[in-house]
């Protein structure tokens, strides 16, 4: 990666540590102190926390501008983002998150997996198939969500929703 | 003798059919997630966890117990065929074994892997029989003090140690301590950082967090850096070993258990020490120095192999006798037992000693069982390397919706985890080591507790950490684990 954008992301990074450290001090104060025979109460710790995060995220951008983060090893992959798969794969996560208890798992578990798939083959740039694609990956999602959702909630009696109350789908 | 009359009982707990059910689908899965890329024992621990609300606490530890160790089995095939470790600690393995598996000896890497493996776990198992009791009768004299003080210890060594840099190290533990306050105060009920949201006031489940940053979070990456990424899968041969490569792989499965088992019992943070100090001895000792990085040398692949399981066994001794993990895996099986409600500690060989015994014999159960299933059936696991990759992460993200779903029936925590695998992401692109996030998560709010417990005992004066001689000689380890290897460096530079 050039320079440049590096340096920016990486104090970008160490910026967002630096934030969190101070929300959490932020936080901190509303919580009382009921320090009682130990002299330090519950709001010891979150304050030791804010403190230290503080601390780290003002190195980490006094690192990311005085030559880049230390003793770091170059990241795995290519060195731009696919941006779209990412959005894809998230776009799979969010569906299955927004529509699990009015669809049941099963079928939100498949569409999640065929909006990831189509991302992750972007990514690969590998073709999606056209329509027998989309059955293929809908068959394949299924196969997997259904004797998932089974398994746990029949062998398991794990609590998963499902769109009837039958207990199959 | 007292032990082994309760390692039979261990055995007839275990022995029964159905926690020998349980045992042998821990180790079928956990090598299957072994052999499988992108994901490891701890997410797939994890992604059970709701199974504790069902299932009683002896057969869920046996199958825990199975995915863990069964996973460092699979892990190796994969280091061995792919060149991508499955886990960190088989990535020393990837280094002889994938050049041997390359000049055409793929099945003498598997053998010595999977005997050394199963040797290395058995005398570990042997070991954690004799040693484990011994050290929970002396943990129990323990106090506050020196219990806080000891997860201190873990909390230096797994973000200052291990990784690259103890900066970043630090920033990733102190953000595992931040998810560790979220919820009520152990001690005082106080409600913390919840913003309003109900559902923080029970804390962040360490399912939702683990899936996040494993699961979810390679999963992304995946699709975002490495779709262009060529993956070569090397042939397989026929599994078996020559005379003289059995002569040269058993010293080496022993000096890997000797180096790997008292790695794995100190809290210094899992197996990546022990196997590389194994690969560095081995290479050392090796008649055949010139197969080392060329045609592969099969000393390189039993020694690293025999340290990993070695060290993973061994974990069990802090977990059980001291309650603190020095695993990503080992923190999420104490949360396991946390959920229900049983604290790992000292007392543990007391109050649950049928668990701990069934636990125990387990480890040799599940150690047989897993060579029959890595020897003669490692072909059939091969197969799975066959799943490409598009459907293989993109089934992962329906198991993660299971775990995380499974434990809390929250569509809110589904958000939740895909903000946790971004930020995992942005933690891997940056090198940010993950391990120390969920040990300060779970090991904070404990450790917590019994810092104020001690400051108690000492009516609010920090000199009580100091006071008793235990917990001053641990305050110096301390100080030592963080101070020596920057005194050691500035005193290199002076000497140039």
């Amino acid at each position: 990666m050039p320079e440049e954008p590096r340096r920016n992301h990486q104090m970008l990074v160490g910026a967002s540590i630096l934030l969190v450290g101070a929300l959490l001090a932020f936080g901190a104060m509303g919580i009382r102190s009921d320090a009682g025979y130990a002299g330090v109460g519950p709001n010891f710790l979150p304050w030791v926390v804010a403190g230290a995060l503080v601390l780290c995220g003002g190195s980490l951008l006094w690192e990311a501008r005085s030559g880049g983060f230390r003793q770091m090893d170059e990241p795995s992959g290519s060195a731009s983002g696919d941006w779209t798969a990412l959005a894809w794969v998230s776009a799979g996560v969010v569906a299955n998150a927004a529509l699990i208890t009015t669809v049941g798992f099963i079928l939100s578990c498949t569409l999640c997996f065929m909006l990831a798939v189509r991302g992750l083959r972007a990514s690969e740039g590998k073709p999606q198939g056209g329509t027998r694609g989309l059955v293929t990956d809908f068959v394949t999602g299924f196969l997997i969500a259904g004797p998932a959702f089974w398994l746990f909630t029949k062998v398991l009696a794990i609590n998963l929703p499902g769109l009837t109350a039958t207990g199959w789908i | 003798m007292d032990i082994w009359n309760q390692l039979l009982g261990g055995f007839a707990t275990a022995g029964t059919p159905i926690n020998l059910m349980w045992a042998f689908i821990g180790c079928v899965i956990g090598t299957g997630i072994g052999v499988l890329p992108g994901i490891g024992p701890a997410v797939t621990v994890a992604m059970l966890l709701p199974i504790t609300a069902q299932v009683e606490p002896t057969a869920s530890m046996i199958f825990f117990a199975g995915i863990y160790y069964g996973a460092m089995y699979g892990g190796s095939t994969t280091s061995i065929l792919l060149n991508t470790p499955g886990e960190t600690g088989t990535m020393v393995t990837a280094l002889e074994g994938f050049k041997m598996a390359k000049s055409g000896r793929a099945g003498a890497a598997l053998a010595t892997s999977a005997i050394g493996s199963f040797v290395a776990g058995t005398i570990a198992t042997v070991l954690v029989t004799l040693f484990a009791p011994v050290v929970a009768e002396f943990a129990v004299r323990l106090g506050p003090p020196e219990y806080f003080l000891l997860m201190l210890l873990a909390f230096t060594t797994v973000s200052a140690v291990l990784g690259q840099s103890t900066l970043r190290g630090l920033t990733a533990l102190f953000l595992g301590l931040a998810i560790g306050l979220v919820g009520l105060d152990q001690i005082t009920g106080q409600v913390r950082y919840t913003a309003g949201v109900p559902e923080f006031m029970d804390g962040i489940e360490v399912v939702l967090v683990a899936v996040g940053l494993f699961a979810v979070g390679e999963c992304l990456y995946t699709a975002l850096y490495e779709g262009r990424a060529v993956q070569q899968i090397n042939r397989m041969g026929s599994v078996h070993m020559t005379r003289s490569e059995w002569r040269r792989s058993w010293p080496a499965w022993l000096r890997g258990t000797a180096l790997g088992f008292p790695f794995g019992t100190i809290p210094a943070g899992g197996t990546e020490i022990p196997t590389f100090l194994s690969y560095g001895l081995e290479r050392k000792l090796s008649k055949y120095p010139k197969e080392f990085g060329t045609t592969g040398a099969i000393e390189g692949v039993a020694g690293p192999e025999a340290a990993n399981n070695a060290a993973v066994t061994a974990t069990l001794v802090p977990l059980l006798t001291l309650g603190i993990p020095t695993s990503v895996t080992a923190a999420i099986l104490l949360s396991a037992l946390q959920n229900y409600g049983i604290n790992a500690g000292p007392q543990l060989f007391q109050t649950s000693s049928t668990l701990v015994w069934a636990l125990i014999a387990s480890l040799y159960i599940g150690n047989v069982m897993l060579l029959v299933l890595n020897l003669p059936l490692v072909g059939l696991w091969v197969k799975l390397l066959e799943i490409p990759r598009p459907q293989l992460y993109a089934g992962i993200l329906i198991f993660a919706t299971v775990g995380v779903y499974g434990m809390r029936q929250s569509a809110f925590d589904l958000f939740l985890m895909l903000g946790i695998g971004l930020a995992g992401v942005v933690m891997r692109r940056f090198d940010f080591p993950t391990a120390p996030v969920i040990v300060g998560m779970i090991l904070g709010p404990l450790a917590e507790a019994q810092m104020r417990n001690a400051l108690s005992i000492g009516e609010g004066k920090w000199g009580v950490f100091v006071e008793r001689p235990m917990s001053l000689g641990l305050l110096m380890l301390v100080a030592a684990v963080l101070l020596l290897p920057r005194l050691m460096a500035m005193w290199r530079r002076a000497r140039r």
